[in-house]
């Protein structure tokens, strides 16, 4: 009850606690597993540009399915559906007249698990634009080094580009990943804790670049990790149980959150 | 040991299980390998003399111990040698048994000698006198028979290549005279318009005649001229009966004296006859000879099948595992292609005769060869038919492994294409199908294991006994894939149960037994390989 209630008291106030444009909004946003499983309750969201949004909460809150539903990966698993929008730039990303593939160029993904196809580390990075249609071989150079570099990766694999990725420790695996993500020039990258499975010295090195990447790309960021969170976060949205608790700059959020549930869980009271 | 099994009895009884098996493999293995390798080791020829008189020269074949019971209770004991004699032409029969106890004298002549011939098989005997044109050898025969046989086969090559460019020559005029018999005994022979074809392709007919006379006449005189040649160098060989025979060198494939041959020429007739046996075609209804057309035509048919099976097969997994919606249906069908498997080889024979022989070669016929028929083409047995079969019935062990590859493809690396802008297309292509290869493969090497064994859909689809050509030569398209082809399957059936003469085709039925089995290991090991290779490229993908 208590939940729902602090829904109603932000739309009741109409605050919005973002001053950039926005990119991704969701509307109504419900989503169901299955027609018993309903992952989503209700989100009303609306994600900045050119910042970076975490997603907290506890396991099974259905960050990660709100994350997935940003670039329609959902759509992947059968018997799943969903009702209200999700705006990419004002439109509604499941309308039919947005191709899946023109999507998915611009909103990137980096998986929580790295997953570097077992293909040199070039080829890895040239992927994405090779099936968008680039065939320029010095354009593809182009983007794959800018990519790696972006990535912080370029200086450790340079001299290597045609050796298997799957050669490359965890660390840089997950950085190539996110290289082969930069290299769409995407709009919006979405990271699925991208550090849960990685060393403190690894993480900190993705943190790092998330850093330096906030400057020109909106980054939506799925962590457990609260302090990570706070580390490299801009806005932050606390969830819980399939509903958006709260939504705030994440220096408020951590210091004086508006609901009393949010406070709870970043004091480690439960979760 | 002992007390492992004491503590689970169950090790002891599987284990058991185990080496029963093993055992018996070992055993069927061992003895194909062993009767098929020895087949082509220069046996030494035995002269035997019996209390009758009767001499007999032959390799010894067999022996047998044969113990009866007499009526005062004593048990009588017999031992008995088969000797292979061969002069099918003098004896009739190429073997005979020989009772130890009659024989008075046993020795191995040095210059006993076998023949390899053409026709009846293998001659054993004495040579007396060697003729080459007017000169007559008595002394140093062997040495200069030796000669002489290389002169015979140099011209029975040129008979053979002067007879093919005949046959060129008259080949349109035998086209011609066909298609005439053909109109005049056609039921519209009556009408004006026929009647006028006939009379100018019979114009036709003498127009050729007269062109090709000269030339024919000139051919024809040096074919008699060769063949006059060829009848006279010729061997006076002695039986061990005593009679002589001529038999003429041109007629042998190889002779030799076992007798008198040093363990490395034995050696190195065991190879040159290997070597004939791999690359020779059959003679004698197919117990002597070669096997080439066989190998040629099972290898053959092997590729083809796979050329048809696979892409079927991964198309058919990737529909089922990527696009089709997950359900009862695709459970029924799966469940329907996996008990294809099991349906018997000889209802896919016979749907292969009656589909794509009688239906679709049929309907081709009609369509593209009509002025062949009532001659069928494509509508009858042929080598692409049978491959087709074949594919049919191995497709369900393609699509089940490749279904278990594409299943081991990690699912991250599948929505990680996806989330970079793939197609479904694209990321089947590009992360699926490489990832799935070892799967793909896996099920090709069961698909050729299964096909290159199986006898039964061949038989009535397009195998047979002896094919007079190969379904590839060097006469226009090139690759003929509407002929009937022989098969080492199906060569060990003809081979073993068909033959006049079982008895001297025992040994190749082993050989060909033993190469089939190398065949089918040789094409798993190729196979195997690839798919080693490429295992240890995506190994590390699969964590």
């Amino acid at each position: 009850m208590e939940i729902s209630t602090s829904r109603m008291t932000r739309k009741e106030k109409n605050e919005l606690p973002v001053k950039n444009r926005i990119v991704i909004e969701t509307r109504n946003l419900n989503f169901y597993y299955s027609d018993q499983n309903h992952a989503l309750k209700n989100i009303n969201l609306q994600i900045p540009e050119r910042q970076v949004t975490a997603l907290i909460g506890p396991s099974g809150c259905g960050k990660s399915t709100l994350l997935r539903c940003f670039n329609r990966m959902n759509d992947l698993i059968p018997g799943t559906y969903l009702t209200g929008e999700v705006l990419l730039d004002g439109q509604n990303i499941y309308n039919r007249s947005l191709r899946l593939e023109e999507l998915r160029k611009r909103v990137g993904m980096v998986f929580q698990k790295s997953n570097p196809f077992p293909m040199s580390i070039w080829e890895n990075v040239a992927f994405g634009p090779k099936v968008n249609g680039i065939t320029n071989r010095s354009e593809l150079e182009e983007l794959v080094v800018s990519a790696l570099k972006q990535a912080d990766l370029w200086r450790e694999v340079k001299d290597r580009l045609k050796t298997s990725a799957l050669d490359l420790s965890g660390g840089q695996q997950q950085r190539l990943c996110i290289a082969r993500a930069l290299a769409n020039k995407p709009e919006i990258i979405l990271m699925d804790e991208p550090a849960s499975a990685l060393d403190p010295i690894s993480t900190g090195k993705i943190e790092e670049t998330i850093e330096t990447l906030k400057t020109q790309y909106t980054i939506v960021i799925v962590t457990h990790n609260m302090q990570q969170a706070a580390r490299v976060s801009d806005f932050t949205a606390f969830m819980m149980m399939g509903e958006l608790v709260e939504f705030n700059p994440t220096r408020k959020l951590f210091t004086n959150p508006d609901e009393k549930l949010t406070e709870d869980y970043i004091t480690g009271r439960f979760g | 040991m002992m007390r492992k099994f004491k503590d689970d009895p169950y090790i002891l009884l599987t284990s058991l299980g185990l080496f029963i098996s093993l055992a018996m493999v070992a055993f069927i293995v061992g003895l194909i390998m062993v009767r098929g390798l020895g087949f082509f080791w220069p046996r030494q020829v035995l002269l035997v003399e019996l209390k009758d008189g009767t001499r007999y020269l032959g390799e010894v074949w067999e022996t047998e111990t044969v113990s009866e019971k007499q009526p005062d209770g004593t048990i009588k004991t017999d031992h008995k040698i088969q000797l292979k004699i061969g002069n099918r032409d003098l004896y009739g029969l190429d073997f005979t048994w020989v009772e130890e106890k009659d024989v008075v004298r046993r020795e191995h002549p040095p210059a006993a000698t076998v023949f390899e011939r053409l026709e009846y098989g293998n001659f054993y005997g004495m040579m007396r006198s060697l003729q080459v044109g007017e000169q007559i050898y008595r002394d140093e025969v062997e040495r200069h028979a030796r000669e002489a046989l290389k002169i015979a086969h140099r011209l029975e090559k040129k008979i053979e290549a002067k007879q093919k460019a005949l046959n060129e020559l008259t080949a349109p005029l035998n086209r011609l005279q066909r298609e005439l018999s053909l109109l005049k005994i056609s039921d519209e022979a009556g009408q004006p318009r026929v009647v006028q074809k006939i009379q100018r392709l019979e114009r036709e007919e003498e127009n050729l005649k007269r062109r090709i006379a000269e030339k024919y006449r000139r051919l024809n005189e040096q074919l008699l001229q060769l063949n006059q040649e060829k009848q006279k160098i010729f061997l006076q060989v002695q039986a061990a009966s005593g009679e002589t025979r001529t038999i003429l060198l041109a007629d042998v494939v190889r002779f030799y004296q076992p007798n008198r041959m040093s363990r490395w020429q034995k050696i190195q007739l065991y190879f040159s006859k290997l070597g004939e046996f791999l690359t020779a075609a059959p003679r004698e209804s197919n117990t002597e000879g070669g096997v080439f057309p066989a190998i040629f035509g099972t290898v053959m048919m092997v590729l083809l099948m796979s050329i048809a099976v696979v892409p079927f097969g991964v198309l058919a997994a990737i529909y089922l595992n990527e696009y089709a919606k997950q359900g009862v249906v695709v459970r029924l069908i799966r469940l329907s292609v996996n008990n294809l498997a099991g349906v018997p080889s000889i209802v896919f024979g016979i749907f292969g005769l009656g589909f794509f022989i009688y239906v679709v070669g049929g309907s081709l016929d009609q369509l593209f060869f009509s002025d062949k028929l009532p001659e069928p083409t494509l509508g009858t047995g042929g080598i692409l038919w049978a491959s087709l079969t074949l594919a049919l019935l191995t497709l369900p062990v393609v699509v089940v492994a490749t279904e278990e590859g594409i299943l081991a493809v990690p699912r991250a690396n599948k929505e990680g294409a996806l989330a970079l802008g793939a197609t479904r297309w694209q990321m089947i292509r590009q992360i699926v199908l490489p990832n799935a290869m070892p799967g793909i493969l896996t099920g090709l090497i069961l698909a050729i294991s299964r096909g290159a064994g199986e006898v039964a859909p061949l038989m009535i689809t397009g195998v047979v006994k002896l094919a007079p050509t190969l379904p590839i030569d060097g006469t226009f398209p090139f690759l003929h894939l509407d002929r009937k082809f022989m098969h080492l399957g199906f060569h060990i059936y003809d081979v073993g149960f068909q033959s006049p003469n079982v008895e001297a085709a025992k040994p190749m039925v082993y050989t060909t037994a033993l190469l089939l089995i190398l065949i089918v290991i040789f094409l798993n090991l190729l196979a195997i390989f690839i798919r080693n290779r490429l295992k240890k490229k995506y190994k590390a993908s699969a964590f």
